[in-house]
């Protein structure tokens, strides 16, 4: 097991005192039926409103930062860089890695710098999300790496993550077929709850009653070209409740378009030299 | 899984194209099979004495060794009340040379995170079964994975072997008793055959399906896999729910091409778990007058094909 002789860690039989109060909380969440906790409505489309702006990072060849309720994420991009490993059989397109990585303190409970392998599955949910919208065939030999950074973690991770890496990777000049752009979805018996928030994520395994569908889901999608290309679900739920769910993302995908598309244009209006009149 | 694949890839596109030439008009793939069929499947359970439930599954060429140990515990602060699984998937060197050292471990964790995905719901084990005192001890089931050989398809015979391993798992009854300063003790019970089963009803059972052309096929082999741009691997239990979907591989998928392959899944998933409980059950039920096949499959005594 590798453990992280750099940093004095806290004993190991130490806790977060957020576990004592999980009882108290509980109660209060049951209470409200219809309204969420931030005022956003169940069974509705609801995204949460996004704030994103691209090229922060003077070192990075694209950058963007996304933050929605209070999730925050920062994803940078370097390439296309000359490929490490020369083992490839396929060396006629480039390759794209991934790594998204959760501060320590973006989480309720403090995390460890080293990646565990929660993150791991994360990194490689957003490789196969990204891959089918940036053009790898025009960058031969080349590698080219995307990293995530959670600030901090209030749901709905994976989804804002690609959405924030798709905005880096245009603000790099990658080129790309689409916009690739996430949505994630926590569905509730028989109601579901777009764009959850960490409470809403991993509260319901508290809630008494045997509900049928529990489970949350996460879908990347292309919109201009209408291709799901990268799709996880989580918990248990009937065959209709799955499509109905992807559906669901799929339209939080088109609610979030516009603004996404928005911020890139002033970007790159920012960044093209002033105009001589 | 890429890794695995570049075996096939100097296979040439004339083979690429005899695959998705016959699906397209007819229910036909290169071996023979319909587009939803699996196979020929050999199940074996007990063969592993040290652990306390083992099965392994062949599934064409594609061999999967599961063993199941149970030990005792600490819960998990947030769920003092339940035990818990933990999943590792080890990809040996034998299955393939690409799996030589450190190769094989990306994959493995690929796997492991998967099965993790899968049971990440209340009902396909009951983890409250596995509590012996609240919030101090309980039966921690540590399933490993060793994948003897691949030949494509992994998850669907992970799953598979997982089932029949759980439901051959025996885990012994433990009594607590309180000593006089108030500590307590575990003991086990004498009677080596006095143990606890597990319900696996519930448990689910993985069903990959690849994309190949515009159709999509159950069951593909590594020739077949390099020839899909992606798959999706969709688990399903007894009844139907599904508790897991996820997309694989590097293309992208048209939504109702999805909606179609979950479909499918559902079909295909649902169809495998009743035969297999009824062949699990039977080979219980000879008990003693069994003959163990072992790792050479010279006779053919436990086999189980799908055919929708």
């Amino acid at each position: 097991m590798p453990t992280d002789t750099k940093r004095v860690r806290g004993p190991e039989v130490s806790q977060s005192p957020s576990l004592f109060l999980w009882k108290s909380a509980a109660k209060k969440s049951t209470a409200s039926n219809d309204a969420r906790v931030d005022g956003r409505q169940r069974g509705q489309v609801d995204v949460r409103s996004v704030f994103v702006r691209c090229g922060l990072i003077s070192q990075a060849k694209g950058s963007a930062y996304i933050e929605a309720g209070n999730t925050k994420l920062i994803c940078c991009v370097y390439g296309p860089r000359e490929t490490e490993r020369k083992d490839e059989t396929d060396m006629k397109s480039g390759r794209l890695i991934t790594d998204m990585r959760f501060a320590p303190f973006s989480c309720r409970e403090r995390g460890s710098w080293i990646q565990g392998s929660d993150e791991k599955d994360l990194s490689l949910m957003l490789l196969e999300s990204l891959r089918p919208g940036v053009c790898l065939h025009k960058y031969p030999r080349s590698q080219i790496e995307v990293n995530v950074m959670v600030l901090e973690n209030d749901g709905s991770v994976l989804a804002h993550a690609v959405t924030c890496a798709s905005m880096a990777l245009a603000d790099a000049g990658i080129e790309m077929y689409d916009l690739v752009l996430g949505c994630s979805i926590r569905q509730e018996g028989a109601t579901y709850l777009i764009d959850p928030t960490f409470l809403e994520e991993n509260g319901c395994n508290l809630a008494s009653g045997s509900r049928e569908n529990l489970g949350s889901l996460t879908v990347a999608f292309l919109p201009s070209l209408n291709q799901i290309s990268g799709l996880q679900s989580d918990g248990e739920m009937g065959e209709d409740t799955l499509t109905g769910g992807v559906r669901t993302c799929i339209e939080g995908c088109f609610k979030l378009y516009p603004v996404i598309q928005q911020a890139l244009s002033k970007a790159v209006r920012r960044k093209a030299p002033p105009s001589e009149s | 899984m890429e890794n695995v694949l570049c075996l096939n890839r100097s296979t040439g596109d004339t083979s690429v194209a005899c695959c998705m030439g016959s699906l397209r008009t007819d229910d036909l793939r290169v071996d023979g099979r319909g587009c939803e069929d699996y196979r020929h499947m050999e199940i074996e359970t007990e063969m592993v004495s040290n652990t306390d439930g083992s099965a392994k599954v062949t599934l064409g060429h594609t061999d999967v060794l599961v063993g199941v140990k149970a030990e005792i515990g600490k819960p998990r602060p947030m769920v003092p009340d339940e035990g818990y699984l933990e999943f590792f998937v080890d990809c040996s060197a034998n299955a393939t040379p690409e799996f030589e050292g450190r190769g094989g471990d990306e994959l493995g964790m690929e796997l492991s995170n998967t099965l993790y995905k899968v049971f990440n719901n209340r009902y396909s084990v009951d983890l409250k079964s596995l509590s012996i005192s609240p919030g101090e001890h309980c039966w921690v089931l540590y399933v490993d994975v060793l994948l003897l050989q691949c030949d494509g398809n992994l998850f669907d015979a992970i799953s598979v072997a997982i089932k029949a391993a759980l439901f051959n798992t025996k885990i012994p009854k433990v009594h607590i008793s309180e000593d006089e300063e108030g500590g307590k003790e575990i003991e086990l019970s004498d009677d080596p055959y006095d143990c606890m089963r597990l319900n696996v009803e519930n448990v689910p059972c993985i069903v990959t399906l690849c994309k190949v052309g515009h159709r999509h096929v159950v069951d593909a082999t590594l020739q077949e896999k390099a020839c899909s741009v992606a798959s999706l691997i969709i688990s399903v239990t007894h009844k139907g729910t599904v508790t897991c979907v996820r997309k694989v591989g590097g293309g992208s998928l048209d939504p109702e091409s999805i909606f179609e392959m979950t479909e499918t899944g559902k079909r295909v998933g649902k169809a495998l778990h009743a035969p297999l409980m009824e062949l699990l059950q039977e080979e219980e039920s000879l008990g003693k007058k069994r003959q163990k096949v072992g790792f050479l499959d010279t006779t053919l005594i436990v086999a189980v094909s799908h055919c929708p």
